[in-house]
């Protein structure tokens, strides 16, 4: 389980996070939903320690993401697939993929590339193993960055806003792999602007605005009129992005 | 004036490979030594050690931007007046050499470590990979790509630099030249001579590099979708 409590984060003076407490359980589907500078970007980059916590507790599993040794282990159990990508550019797609799992988790390179090979056939792209990501298109890549977090076999899987930066066509492809995952069962915490996919994948939708969660709700009561929707915030909200989806 | 000008004897040649030899051990073993010194300095600059980091970039901007001569002279001269060693006309050249490449060599590693995208650093990170893991298989891979082109160009320029040596009385290729010269008065054979062999060396240097920056760079290389 994740257990954010109280999480407060402040960049200099400005308070993006204002006292969060969330419980995410295994198997449960979470997209985190929320305007511009909402904090939900943030929140899930302190779940795996990339940020600082200013104050409050985040634990994953038990283990404490601001002790050192236990960071080592929150990593282990999360996943980051990242909007930019972010894969190494000087190592083959296959390489990007095997290079955690051989030198944290201490897979044989064998074993670790057989496990890539797999990983890449279920995303379509075992003809791509050996290319390098400059030679990827932008969807392509991140079915490798969602192969690469995979590959760690993590309990956990933090998507953070992964088609911001796709075309309609490519996010297409990367939200029906992240679908399937989803189908799985793996446990999934997914900062988005897609509604549709948020509403197709989630279990529970959580709604942050100005640092603080305004809902956090079961999927059908989110999107219900008189739910989730009964809130001017969130119902403005719902309104913008689907506008913003019809005309993309 | 009973000196004439005597005419070109095998033992020239003899001279020359001799003179050559040492001007090549000279730059092998200041580069290598420059590079690895350089290396660390830059990584303890990098990685913003406090104090030792700010300390070393003020010793390296006085390399830089010093001439090498003066260098040379303060060690040659210099240290033995403060330390009881037997300083040697090498021993000097060797330490100036290293202590001058070693400052420029540090400024390459900062610029290319600077030069790499942070976000795929973050990425590592956040799956859990070790620092030295990151260094090894991301950082350094990736800055080599970058620096081998002014790592070269360094080469080229420090082996030039060599020849300052001879000032102080190393027998190299600069110093052989000379000493040749005195003898037969043929400057218009002797120094173009001279000139030719740096200029091989320098070309040598250039190809063998680009041959390496092509090796690391061939991610770079692979357009765009």
């Amino acid at each position: 389980m994740i257990d954010i409590k109280n999480l407060h984060k402040n960049f200099g003076d400005l308070e993006v996070l204002k006292g969060v407490n969330l419980k995410i359980n295994p198997g449960e589907v979470v997209s985190i939903l929320g305007g511009s500078g909402s904090g939900k970007s943030t929140m899930i980059r302190c779940i795996n320690g990339l940020e600082s916590i200013t104050s409050g507790t985040i634990s994953v599993d038990g283990f404490n993401v601001e002790n050192k040794q236990d960071l080592l282990e929150v990593r282990k159990k999360c996943s980051t697939v990242f909007q930019q990508f972010d894969l190494y550019p000087h190592l083959s797609v296959l390489d990007n993929i095997t290079l955690a799992p051989i030198n944290v988790l201490g897979n044989s390179k064998q074993i670790a590339e057989e496990k890539g090979l797999e990983l890449l056939k279920s995303v379509g792209l075992e003809d791509k193993t050996l290319s390098y990501p400059a030679q990827l298109s932008g969807g392509q890549k991140q079915r490798v960055g969602i192969c690469r977090a995979l590959a760690m076999n993590p309990d956990y899987l933090l998507l953070d806003e992964v088609t911001s930066s796709l075309d309609p066509e490519m996010t297409a492809e990367v939200l029906e792999i992240l679908k399937n995952l989803a189908k799985q069962g793996i446990t999934m915490i997914s900062v988005t602007h897609e509604i549709e996919f948020a509403r197709e994948i989630s279990d529970r939708i959580v709604f942050l605005d100005e640092g603080k969660i305004l809902s956090d709700l079961p999927k059908d009561q989110f999107f219900a009129v008189d739910g989730g929707r009964a809130d001017p915030r969130i119902a403005k909200f719902l309104s913008k992005m689907s506008e913003f989806n019809e005309k993309a | 004036m009973g000196y004439g000008a005597e005419g070109f004897s095998i033992y020239d040649l003899q001279l020359w490979a001799q003179g050559l030899g040492l001007t090549i051990w000279i730059f092998l073993i200041s580069s290598i030594l420059g590079l690895l010194i350089g290396c660390l300095i830059g990584l303890i600059r990098s990685y913003r050690v406090p104090v030792i980091g700010k300390l070393l970039m003020v010793i390296s901007e006085f390399l830089k931007n010093s001439p090498v001569l003066v260098q040379l002279f303060l060690v040659y001269f210099g240290i033995p007046a403060i330390f009881t060693i037997d300083m040697t006309p090498g021993l000097a050249a060797i330490i100036t050499l290293t202590g001058n490449t070693a400052a420029f060599i540090a400024v390459i590693v900062i610029s290319s470590i600077d030069s790499i995208d942070k976000r795929q650093l973050e990425a590592a990170r956040s799956f859990a990979l070790s620092e030295t893991i990151i260094l090894r298989w991301i950082i350094f891979p990736q800055s080599l790509s970058v620096a081998m082109p002014m790592l070269v160009g360094l080469a080229i320029n420090q082996l030039q630099v060599t020849s300052l040596i001879s000032v102080i009385g190393v027998i190299d290729l600069t110093r052989v030249g000379d000493i040749i010269n005195q003898r037969t008065f043929e400057p218009f054979i002797v120094w173009p001579l001279i000139g030719l062999t740096y200029f091989i060396l320098a070309k040598t240097i250039a190809y063998v590099g680009t041959r390496l920056e092509k090796r690391f760079s061939a991610y770079r290389l692979t357009n765009e979708l």
